[in-house]
């Protein structure tokens, strides 16, 4: 379990390596594939509360630390109404309240029913994208929400969903690498039927 | 609820709140870790990235040829592909003997960059540069290129820069209209990824006699941009009950950014 824990730490650390690599796509209304959200998301459903939690920490920290820009600047008599930033930190609590989102349906999950956690990471992708956007429209005031933007969460949401197949895939085997069950319903199940 | 997830929440929490309380220089410091210890993988990051532009480049070249070829057939077709090669490093000739005499031609010292990366997060309009503290850059630099204002450094690392374009939100710019007295301040709108996004030049005065066309500059008043830097042009002017709001095209082609040039110095551009 504890090796395990510590693979899925270094899961998603090098996820966000892999997600330098993958840039926004123009064609589709700029949407891109959210690595880092998707292992994490995964991986939340295969661990328990505190390692979800530790995981949801270590991703918003590490995803503020790249994304969060800084101060305008400038003389405040002239720039007296400087736009407001995120601060740095608030993605740890979204990640948090993803994970805990995807650890509602971990009974399913233990019941060898992956593809339920699938379809969720998607439509969890899009929460976590739209709450970014209303974050940010409650900071900076004006709610402004074009149909570029719905599209461009949409597109991002299908299409980081459609890989967690291949990250479950992942994790099921570095599970069974480690002798650890991370659906030991559906290994019954399975071992009732031989 | 288990002790040890009740624990685990309480850690949680305080470590959520702790990261919400730094300021602005530890966030720094942090991302200066951050970006240091990435440095090798971001590198190859940008360059996969120009590959995969370059090829899907050629893959829309490919299917222009292809029905020309359909027209043509055989030989002509083979014909119009080196053509069309050629043309594309005349292009790319001209581009840089252009970049060049802007170099030769502005009076503030610059440092020439290439764009290596557009929009690396998902909300922000920002691109990366290939020059950083290397080469002298630091926070809050004009960005500029042929054409106008491209933006402003955010985060310079060791070899490379985040530079925020004008068309973020969070990039304001002190600008005057060309031959009136109306100063405001410039900044891009929320959610512009598509098209040519617009500019809002907002508290203009009330009764604002602007007219589509007029050129859009820069103050120089703020401390951050060098005054006279074109900006764009005025598309339309909206009425409100206390002030007035302008739509700006921008002069700098967004969606074509290849050299770039960070101001080192603070001295008054010519043009």
């Amino acid at each position: 379990m504890t090796r395990y824990t510590l693979i899925t730490v270094l899961l998603v650390l090098a996820s966000f390596v892999v997600q330098q690599f993958l840039p926004a796509l123009t064609a589709l209304h700029h949407s891109r594939i959210l690595l880092v959200q998707l292992v994490f998301l995964c991986a939340a459903v295969t661990v328990g509360q505190p390692a979800m939690l530790l995981l949801a920490f270590v991703c918003g920290f590490v995803w503020d630390a790249q994304c969060t820009l800084g101060a305008h600047g400038g003389d405040p008599e002239i720039y007296s109404q400087p736009v407001e930033s995120l601060r740095f930190g608030y993605s740890i609590l979204l990640y948090g309240a993803m994970g805990l989102l995807m650890q509602g349906i971990q009974p399913l999950f233990k019941q060898g029913k992956w593809y339920f956690s699938a379809l969720l990471s998607g439509l969890a992708i899009f929460l976590y994208l739209a709450a970014e956007y209303l974050i940010i429209t409650f900071v900076r005031g004006n709610f402004i929400f074009a149909k570029a933007t719905a599209l461009q969460m949409a597109y991002t949401s299908l299409l980081t969903m459609l890989f967690s197949p291949l990250v479950f895939w992942l994790l099921f085997g570095i599970a069974s690498w480690c002798g650890h069950s991370i659906n030991p319903e559906a290994g019954k199940k399975r071992r009732r039927h031989f | 609820m288990k002790p040890l997830n009740l624990i685990a929440i309480l850690l949680f929490v305080s470590g959520a709140v702790w990261a919400l309380t730094r300021s602005e220089r530890t966030v720094r410091e942090i991302q200066r870790g951050y970006f240091a210890a990435i440095s090798p993988f971001l590198k190859s990051g940008s360059q996969t990235e120009a590959y995969a532009r370059s090829f899907l480049d050629e893959v829309q070249h490919s299917k222009v040829l292809e029905a020309e070829l359909g027209a043509v057939r055989g030989e002509l077709g083979r014909l119009h592909i080196i053509e069309s090669r050629y043309r594309e490093l005349e292009r790319e000739n001209d581009s840089l003997r252009h970049a060049v005499d802007f170099k030769k031609t502005t009076s503030f010292n610059v440092a020439a960059a290439q764009v290596i990366r557009r929009q690396p997060t998902t909300w922000w309009q920002t691109v990366e540069i290939d020059v950083g503290e290397e080469r002298g850059i630091g926070t809050q630099l004009a960005v500029l290129s042929n054409d106008g204002l491209v933006g402003i450094i955010d985060r310079p690392a060791k070899d490379r820069s985040s530079v925020i374009l004008l068309t973020d939100e969070a990039c304001q710019v002190s600008a005057k209209v060309e031959n009136s007295p109306e100063v405001g301040i410039l900044s891009g709108q929320r959610g512009q990824f598509e098209g040519t996004p617009l500019l809002r030049l907002k508290f203009l005065s009330k009764n604002a006699a602007l007219r589509a066309g007029q050129r859009v500059l820069t103050t120089g008043r703020g401390g951050i941009f060098q005054p006279n830097i074109l900006l764009g042009t005025i598309v339309s002017v909206e009425k409100g009950a206390e002030d007035s709001e302008a739509l700006v095209r921008p002069a700098v082609d967004f969606a074509d950014l290849g050299t770039v040039f960070v101001v080192l110095s603070n001295d008054s551009p010519k043009k």
